[in-house]
């Protein structure tokens, strides 16, 4: 899948926001949303939580995650952990990215937080392809990708899969000729 | 402006049962992923895709009632694109991948016996035929017929592409299963890489999503 059809899918999941505006109840098709009341926090999808934010009707609430102590924590645990830890959201990397696109000034220390983000990335990108390439060694079948997020896993696509059909196909080449080979002795 | 949660949508997939256009939405959202990921052609959601766009055409109608500055309107009409967008992806990918497999999954649907089962929609049959046909031809066309006699056969079934169903895809479980590829267990929530085939089943009974 490409990066912006993940991004796509990231974008249905609600975010919180302060509206300035009053507006009856929406019936949308993926269901329903509001009231909206000036001051009153409430959830949307957040694509529509972007347009509203950009069109300067309302106020995000960022996440509790997204806050620059909690993140550097997290960092810490995912740099002293051998495998993968929980990530606070299964699409942490896009929201930080819309939001800090969208709407920096609503973020506190947003250029900390930016940081920490990427650098959590990075961190994971680097234990996955070490992990991948570990794996690959010992010519394993199956993996296990537990608490890995779309994107990261978006991020060996199509490089791992493809590099198993080849494997799964020079083993089951290898296997045959060793059947032929014992047929004709 | 109607209600649009409030219509209920009968018989679109589950035995009958009932579903609510975000139900619907949803599936149809999962059918898109499964359809992207899937080495092969998945069975067609036709009844999905026909709600949805009903949904779809029943709201621009509401819409049209606007007044042209209401706050609504570009909200609803963003929603419309976006559900548009997975509309048409979903059946984009479903034709190129009906294109590259033509002749094999026309075989397939020839002993296919059980509606339910139906990898391809009616539609999607005729159009199967008409690119085959096209095809041949085509190729008839502009080489067959000038070259001597013997040469002249043309074995569709020789040349045709099937999907490589060894592939390996990522998946998430839904369901506990157990023993799956004789040795791995799949717990609830987990995410594995596997070859397609063995999971082809857990796929279908919805036990497992692609990701």
């Amino acid at each position: 899948m490409d990066a912006t059809e993940i991004e796509f899918l990231a974008e249905k999941f609600p975010i919180t926001i302060v509206p300035n505006f009053a507006q009856e109840k929406l019936y949308l098709i993926s269901g329903d949303v509001g009231p909206f009341n000036p001051g009153i926090p409430l959830e949307v999808p957040m694509w529509l939580g972007m347009n509203l934010r950009q069109r300067g009707k309302c106020r995000l609430v960022i996440p509790p995650w997204m806050d620059a102590e909690k993140l550097a924590e997290k960092k810490e645990e995912e740099s002293q952990s051998k495998v993968f830890t929980e990530m606070p959201c299964e699409h942490y990397l896009v929201v930080a990215q819309l939001l800090l696109s969208a709407a920096p000034e609503d973020i506190p220390n947003s250029q900390q937080v930016k940081t920490l983000v990427k650098d959590m990335w990075d961190l994971r990108i680097s234990k996955l392809r070490s992990s991948v390439a570990e794996f690959i060694k010992i010519e394993g079948t199956h993996a296990k990708l537990d608490r890995l997020t779309l994107l990261e896993i978006n991020s060996i696509r199509p490089f791992l899969p493809h590099a198993f059909d080849h494997l799964h196909r020079l083993s089951k080449a290898a296997y045959t000729s060793k059947l032929s080979q014992t047929q004709e002795l | 402006m109607s209600d649009s949660e409030e219509d209920i949508i009968e018989g679109s997939g589950d035995e009958g049962e009932a579903m609510t256009a975000s139900e619907v939405l949803q599936k149809l959202e999962e059918a898109w992923i499964t359809e992207r990921i899937s080495p092969t052609l998945e069975r067609h959601q036709s009844e999905l895709v026909d709600c949805m766009l009903d949904q779809i055409n029943q709201m621009t109608e509401n819409l049209k009632r606007c007044k042209k500055h209401d706050f609504r309107l570009a909200i609803h009409k963003m929603e419309i694109d976006r559900i548009r967008y997975i509309i048409s992806s979903y059946l984009r990918v479903r034709l190129e991948k009906i294109e590259r497999f033509a002749h094999y999954l026309l075989e397939k649907e020839a002993n296919t016996t059980e509606e339910s089962l139906a990898v391809l929609s009616p539609h999607e049959v005729a159009y199967a035929r008409d690119y085959i046909s096209s095809l041949e031809s085509h190729f008839q066309s502009l080489v067959l017929q000038h070259v001597p006699e013997n040469l002249r056969t043309f074995d569709a079934a020789k040349m045709s592409v099937k999907p490589n169903m060894d592939s390996y895809i990522f998946l998430r479980a839904k369901q506990e299963t157990q023993g799956v590829d004789e040795e791995v267990d799949l717990e609830e929530g987990s995410q594995h890489l596997m070859r397609y085939k063995p999971i082809s089943h857990l796929l279908h009974s919805g036990a497992v999503t692609l990701i």
